[in-house]
Parts: C-alpha cells; structure tokens; sequence
C-alpha cells in the first residue's frame, strides 16, 4: 500500500519537477485530439449534409381527379403495405390546393388564374419515402401495374434520380475518404505520441536506470509513468473536449445555413459527450502507455 | 560473505572481462581491488551487483547464489548491498533527503520509519543541514557522501564502491576515506575498487591485483602495485 501512494506522489513530483516536458507532452495530446475531432466531425457534417438532401427526395405520386375514394383508398393501402415505404402521406385535392396557394401567395397572376377556374383543378397526392433512394424504382415498378393506370396520373421520380444518384456517388466518395483519412491521422498520431512519450523517457534514462540499481522494482519504475499517462490522458481529453465544445459552438451558425439546424453539432456533442470523451481518452492512454512502455523497456535492462 | 568461484565472464570470443577468478571475502573484510583500465574491476563491480551474469562459475553472495538469481529478485537482491559509484548516480530532480528516502521507499518501508532515519544518516555523513538541496546545489564531495548516506540507509552487510574518489580532490577524498573505514569498523564489508595508490597505501588492508581478468596478487596487508609480487 506504500508502495501504490508513493508511485501516485511521485508521479505528480515528477510532472511538477519536469514541467516544460509535461506541458509539451499534453500540448501534443492535445492537438492529436482536436485532429480526431475535426475529422469526426467532418465526417459528421457531410453524412448529416446527404441525409438532409435525401430527405428532400421523395417519389410523388398524382392521383387523378376522377378516382373514387375507395379506388385512392386502396392506392394508398398497397403502397402502405410496402416492405421499403416508410412513410406515405395521403393528401386530398383539398389540401394539395391549399398548399398550391401557399406555395404561389406571393405570385398574384397565378392565384387569379386559379380563381379563374370555378373547380379545384389539382388531384389528391400521395408523398411517399422509402428506406433507401434505390427503392424508389421498385416503388413505381409496382405502382406501373394496368390495375392503376386510371387512378394514378402522374409520379415524379425520374426527375430525383439523377439527384440521387450523385448523392450516393458523392456519399461512397466521402466514405471512402474519411477512412483513408482516419487511417492517415491514426499512424501520424501513433508516430508522434511514440515520439514525444519517447523523448520524455529518453531524458529521464539515466534516472530509471539509478532507480533500478538502488532495488526499486520494474513496476516500482514504470509506476509514476503509467500515473502520468494516465493524468496527461485525462487532462488533455478534459481540454480538447472544452476546446472543441466552443469551437463548434462558433461553426454552427454557419453549419446550420446547410443544415437547416443552427444547434446542430453542440446537440449532437452534448448528446454524445461521454462517448465522445471516454473513446478518446481510451484511445490517448493506449497510446502513451504502449509507447512508455516500448520506450523504458530497453532502460529497464539493468 | 562474497564468494566466486572459477568466475569467467566473455564478452565475445576473444574479449574476456574476467577468466577464472577465484576470491572469497570474509564478512567485515575492507578490501581494495586495483589494477589498470581494462583489466576487468568494473566487470567485477557489475558482477558483485548483478548488473550482468559471468559466463561460468559461481558467486554467492550473503546466501545468494547471484550467478541463478532471478529477474524479479534482482531489486530485492541490491537492497541488501550499497553501492557507491564514482559519477555518484543521484537522482538530480530530487533533494539530498528525497535521493536517500528513495532507497527506503522501493523497498517499502513506513513514513515515519523514513522520517526518523534519513535525517540521521545525512547527519552521519555530515550532511544534516543540506537535507533540502539538490544534487547540482552541492560539491562533488557532498554527492559522494549523499551517495555514501544512501548507500547505508537500509543497513546493508556489504558496500561495493567502484572508484568512489575518482572525482574528487585529495581532501574530500579523505573525507571519503574516513567514512568508509568507520563504516568498516562497524562491521560492515566493503568491496573498493580504485586506482588511487594513496588511498590504497594508507588504508593498509587486503589488496587484490587484476591484470587482464585475472587476479594476479591478493595480499592481506597490501600496497598498491599492478604487477605480481
């Protein structure tokens, strides 16, 4: 038990002791850490920036004005019925009209034109949303059935394919350069905590090797360096995630004009902020503690 | 008690540090070991405080058989030997009183048997009232009784000192000298390797000679000489 309290007491005597070489070590730490955030959230952005551009994309479906209800009705319980539909959202020539109106409320000549015409020239429509945009061919392959050729009018998809599908070419683009770019920041993280971790044991060599020939164990050696790992990877992830945390808090205005969402990344930090910070800081002591290790093994040969 | 027995230590085929050394050492024994650079003393040193295995023979060393000791009983080993090294090995980011508390730290022993101790072997070696200096805020004659006081601190039943005057000027040297011997007196061994022929001369104790890792003269009241007598 003495033993436990003096590797904690010296640790914290050390890093007091070797402060330029503390500093600059969670200095490092540090910037790796923002690295992985701007990366995270890079990836977070562009993946929430499709997922918004998809969500505008639907297949429309225009009913004709001469359906019966029961004929709608039985339009819209098929496509209901659909595995990939996740949503169909019926709207009666009543509500399409409205929508018209408020569409146009600023454009007079339309609206007067509209009143022109004694009876409701716009169809009931049914807005439907599959799981993924590749299954809006299978949509209107089934809605392309003789059985429905009077009922339903018109649907809009052709138009959102080509959209969608640059979005899926853009999406896998992305995808593919974030894991390359992940990787990259991964080996160039490694080589500079290996690196500064390295130093840092390297100036104190002499030290370990006296501890050594004065019967101190091998643990009794590595002990203060695994506290100070330890406490450089608690204090450099506490200040990456305040630094990080204001610093979205400045992008998201700008972020949110392409979101639609100005609280967009602080939301979705402080929902995610234990993970966020417990991966890091799991990720920052593997690092320091394999690398202190690797690098006081061949000092520890006395 | 030190004991070694047909002790060879090669380096690589033709380099051999030591070649079958026989020399045993009674408990309470002062003695010198001298001989020219490159002759196999720190070879000796490395041997006596396990840094390093011989290739053949044996040393027993307090009821140790350090030529099988273990890795992991290494630390408990040294505990029980002071060494005294020529560049004194302090630690530089700790105080006089934190390098010789260190020695009673690693072995686990309690605060307050710590606090009663270190003061009082720094007083024995004259440093009583230099506790809270660092190694850098002190003479070379100072470090070496910092390194001597550590040495002691755990009451060890041997001292190997590897040219403990060998920065130091003739008076600080002295100083040294007479440290060890009322160390001796008390009962303890000590095993000094030196090149200093005063410090030899004057001490009037056992003298062994090395010459290319092979003892070539071990006298019980011996003078400092490097050839065969």
């Amino acid at each position: 038990m003495y033993s436990f309290f003096r590797i904690i007491s010296f640790a914290f005597q050390d890093m007091v002791r070797n402060i330029g070489l503390s500093c600059m070590t969670v200095f490092i730490l540090i910037l790796m850490l923002l690295s992985m955030n701007t990366l995270l959230f890079i990836r977070l952005v562009t993946t929430e920036a499709t997922a918004t551009v998809r969500d505008q994309i639907d297949v429309t479906v225009f009913l004709s004005d001469e359906a019966t209800g029961d004929e709608v009705d039985e339009v819209y319980t098929y496509i209901s019925s659909l595995p990939e539909v996740t949503q169909a959202v019926f709207k009666s020539s009543d509500e399409v009209l409205a929508d018209f109106r408020e569409l146009y409320k600023q454009n007079a000549d339309i609206l007067s034109s509209l009143d022109e015409l004694n009876e409701n020239p716009l169809g009931a429509t049914i807005i439907i949303k599959t799981t993924s945009p590749a299954d809006y061919a299978t949509i209107i392959e089934q809605l392309s059935v003789p059985e429905y050729d009077t009922i339903v009018e018109s649907k809009t998809f052709t138009d959102a394919q080509g959209a969608i599908e640059k979005i899926d070419a853009i999406t896998t683009s992305i995808e593919k350069f974030s894991v390359a770019l992940t990787a990259f920041f991964g080996i160039i993280a490694f080589l500079i905590i290996f690196n500064t971790v390295r130093v840092a044991i390297y100036t104190q060599r002499v030290e370990i090797s006296i501890k050594k020939l004065v019967g101190a164990t091998n643990w009794f050696v590595r002990g203060p360096y695994i506290c100070e790992s330890l406490f450089f990877s608690i204090l450099s992830t506490f200040i990456a995630v305040v630094i990080v945390y204001f610093t979205i808090g400045l992008l998201d205005p700008y972020i949110g004009v392409v979101l639609g969402n100005n609280t967009f990344l602080t939301n979705y930090y402080i929902s995610h902020i234990l993970s966020l910070a417990g991966v890091q800081f799991g990720i920052v002591f593997f690092l320091t503690l394999v690398s202190s290790m690797l690098a006081m093994r061949r000092y520890l040969r006395v | 008690m030190i004991q070694l027995q047909g002790i060879t230590k090669q380096y690589t085929k033709d380099s051999f540090g030591l070649q079958e050394v026989d020399l045993f050492i009674e408990a309470g024994e002062f003695v010198s070991v001298v001989g020219q650079s490159g002759t196999g003393k720190t070879t000796l040193i490395k041997l006596l405080i396990a840094e390093e295995k011989p290739t053949r023979g044996d040393i027993h060393i307090g009821g140790w058989d350090v030529t099988k000791i273990k890795d992991r009983d290494i630390p408990l080993f040294r505990r029980q030997i002071g060494v005294i090294f020529q560049d004194f090995k302090l630690l530089s980011k700790k105080t006089v009183r934190e390098n010789v508390a260190f020695a009673l730290q690693v072995a686990g022993e309690p605060y307050k048997r710590i606090r009663d101790i270190v003061p009082k072997v720094l007083d024995i070696v004259g440093l009583g009232h230099k506790m809270d200096r660092y190694p850098h805020q002190l003479s070379g004659g100072e470090q070496q009784r910092v390194v001597i006081a550590r040495s002691l601190v755990h009451r060890p039943k041997i001292i190997v000192a590897d040219e403990p005057t060998g920065n130091l000027d003739s008076i600080n040297t002295q100083e040294i000298m007479e440290i060890l011997k009322k160390i001796n007196a008390f009962g303890t061994t000590i095993v000094l390797v030196t090149h200093n022929r005063d410090v030899v001369n004057q001490l009037r104790k056992r003298v062994v000679v090395l010459q290319e890792g092979k003892i070539i003269s071990d006298e019980k009241h011996g003078k400092y000489h490097l050839s065969a007598t």
